[in-house]
């Protein structure tokens, strides 16, 4: 969780806490209050945790329509944007595809990982050759500063040290906290290596783009939920975490279509996928 | 004027802590109270809102109908030259500028170690910049319109070769051959070029530039992109180009993406066949 979101958190919990706290004096409503208050802080943690949840929800239910652009509308079900040219429907959906278990989130590159790298570049002709309709994979990437992320590093490293001469010291020390303490020491190692040898931290989103045509709305939202299950079908080859995008971020997803945001958008808008 | 996220978060925060203040002040009135406590918690969700949903705030304050429009002008303009796009918000400009990255080897044709190192390249292209940059491979559909004109043109060239070569009297039998098999190729291609789906695969890189003027945001633009084709291009041994005018819409309009007339003309195909 970033900064902003724990102040945020924290600013908003604290005045649902202060009512909480305050219900007797509402005298006999003090526990409806005291429910609300509950409630108040459930919708928040939701709209943190699950606002791909609520926001078509909220949509769906008012029937609500959102025009990003001229030319473009996200339908009520907030899963697509569709564009209307020439007497055609394009629908254009979203699917997150991060690539957690390759190269960028590594820690060390073992046999597995070797194999993966070398299977990776015959995993992806076979899958443009088995799409048969446009689509597109989008990696966006920010790398971050070299400086802070070491320091970052060497103050969790740090941690780790304290934390494992301590449990070495101890009456009675256990050998699997000590296993794991060294197990993730090696890791900040192999990062902070990964460092020394000029290679720089880099945040990313990666995200899958199709569009399907069609003469009607309809047709051309589910010859998108079909372009859709079938890219996810032929990705899980590659072992990622796939799933439609809904909600708000089709939003943000479009407008990275014209310009992409600057780092600090990136993370507020994507901490969850960073 | 647009109105920052924090300063909204903030506004919405301390409007909810003099509601809730209030409730442990006044004594007396316990509708009043109530009534305080149910404002403090709205505002309270509305404040924490802000962080994700800022955009939608004000159309979804202002929409008319069921239809929040939250931009009414076009998402881009292409710059004058044709080689990048600006984007307004507000009185921010930004320009991007895209990169066509050429591929000229295929993994079929790469042994284990090659395949290994292509992916290590690949990592090590997303870190050339400081700047947040996007890096995608787009499976299209070819523009037919060009693509068969293109072919009828070197069919057209290729009959009007064989004519000559037919008339002629210095040229070979073997040759006169050879034209005419290439007319035939021709004439094949052109017959089943409406088909087939003919699809192409580009990768790209897709790099925004904030500027005080248009002009000066699609300078900063193209020269991160030109600093960015440096990069690419020597990680990857290629000549990464900007891509300039239907090249650069098609990384970005669904239309280009998938062409309107070849589109339509394999929906008349289609139906023309399910109908037989």
């Amino acid at each position: 969780m970033d900064e902003q979101t724990m102040i945020y958190l924290g600013l908003t919990m604290l005045i649902l806490v202060l009512l909480i706290v305050n219900a007797s004096a509402f005298g006999v409503f003090g526990f409806a209050i005291a429910i609300l208050g509950l409630l108040g802080a459930i919708v928040i943690l939701v709209l943190n945790y699950a606002d791909f949840i609520l926001f078509p929800v909220i949509t769906g239910i008012f029937g609500i329509k959102i025009t990003p652009a001229k030319g473009y509308y996200i339908p009520k079900s907030s899963s697509s944007v569709i564009k209307y040219v020439n007497g055609l429907y394009y629908a254009t959906g979203y699917l997150t595809a991060n690539v957690y278990s390759y190269v960028f989130a590594a820690e060390s590159i073992d046999q597995t990982e070797e194999q993966k790298l070398g299977e990776a570049p015959d995993k992806w002709e076979r899958i443009v050759m088995n799409a048969g309709f446009p689509f597109r994979f989008n990696i966006l990437s920010v790398a971050e500063d070299v400086q802070r992320y070491r320091e970052e590093l060497e103050g969790a490293r740090g941690t780790l040290e304290f934390k494992l001469s301590k449990e070495e010291s101890s009456s009675q020390p256990s050998q699997l906290t000590i296993d794991d303490l060294n197990k993730k020491m090696g890791i900040l190692d192999a990062r902070i290596n990964r460092l020394s040898a000029g290679e720089r931290p880099v945040d990313a989103v990666m995200y899958i783009e199709t569009t399907a045509v069609g003469v009607s709305e309809k047709e051309a939202q589910d010859s998108l939920s079909n372009q859709l299950a079938h890219l996810q079908t032929l990705f899980n080859s590659f072992d990622l975490s796939i799933n439609r995008v809904v909600g708000r971020e089709v939003y943000n997803l479009f407008t990275f279509n014209y310009s992409l945001p600057d780092s600090d958008l990136l993370g507020q808008t994507f901490s969850t996928q960073k | 004027m647009a109105v920052s996220q924090r300063f909204l978060f903030s506004l919405l925060i301390m409007v909810s802590f003099v509601f809730t203040a209030l409730t442990y002040v006044l004594v007396s009135d316990t509708v009043i109270k109530i009534v305080l406590a149910l404002l403090a918690i709205f505002t309270d969700i509305l404040a924490f809102s802000t962080k994700l949903y800022m955009s939608f705030f004000i159309p979804f304050l202002t929409m008319k109908g069921r239809n929040a429009i939250i931009d009414d002008t076009e998402p881009f303009t292409l710059a004058p030259s044709g080689n990048a796009i600006v984007v307004r918000r507000g009185s921010d400009i930004f320009a991007s500028a895209f990169l066509k990255i050429p591929t000229y080897r295929s993994a079929t044709e790469m042994n284990d170690e090659e395949k290994i190192d292509f992916s290590r390249l690949f990592s090590r292209a997303l870190t050339i910049t400081k700047s947040p940059v996007k890096f995608g491979a787009q499976l299209y559909v070819i523009n037919k319109d060009a693509y068969i004109n293109n072919i009828k043109d070197k069919l057209n060239e290729a009959e009007e070769r064989y004519q000559n070569a037919s008339v002629s009297k210095t040229i070979s039998k073997a040759d006169s051959e050879r034209i005419r098999g290439e007319v035939t190729m021709w004439h094949n291609l052109f017959d089943s070029v409406n088909r087939v789906r003919s699809q192409a695969l580009e990768a790209f890189a897709m790099i925004t530039a904030q500027g005080g003027s248009e002009e000066e945001a699609i300078n900063l633009a193209l020269q991160q992109a030109d600093e960015l084709a440096s990069g690419v291009s020597s990680v990857f041994g290629i000549t990464a180009t900007t891509a300039e005018g239907p090249d650069l819409l098609k990384f970005i309009e669904p239309d280009y993406m998938i062409p309107t007339a070849t589109v339509s003309e394999q929906m008349r195909q289609r139906s023309m066949g399910s109908g037989a």
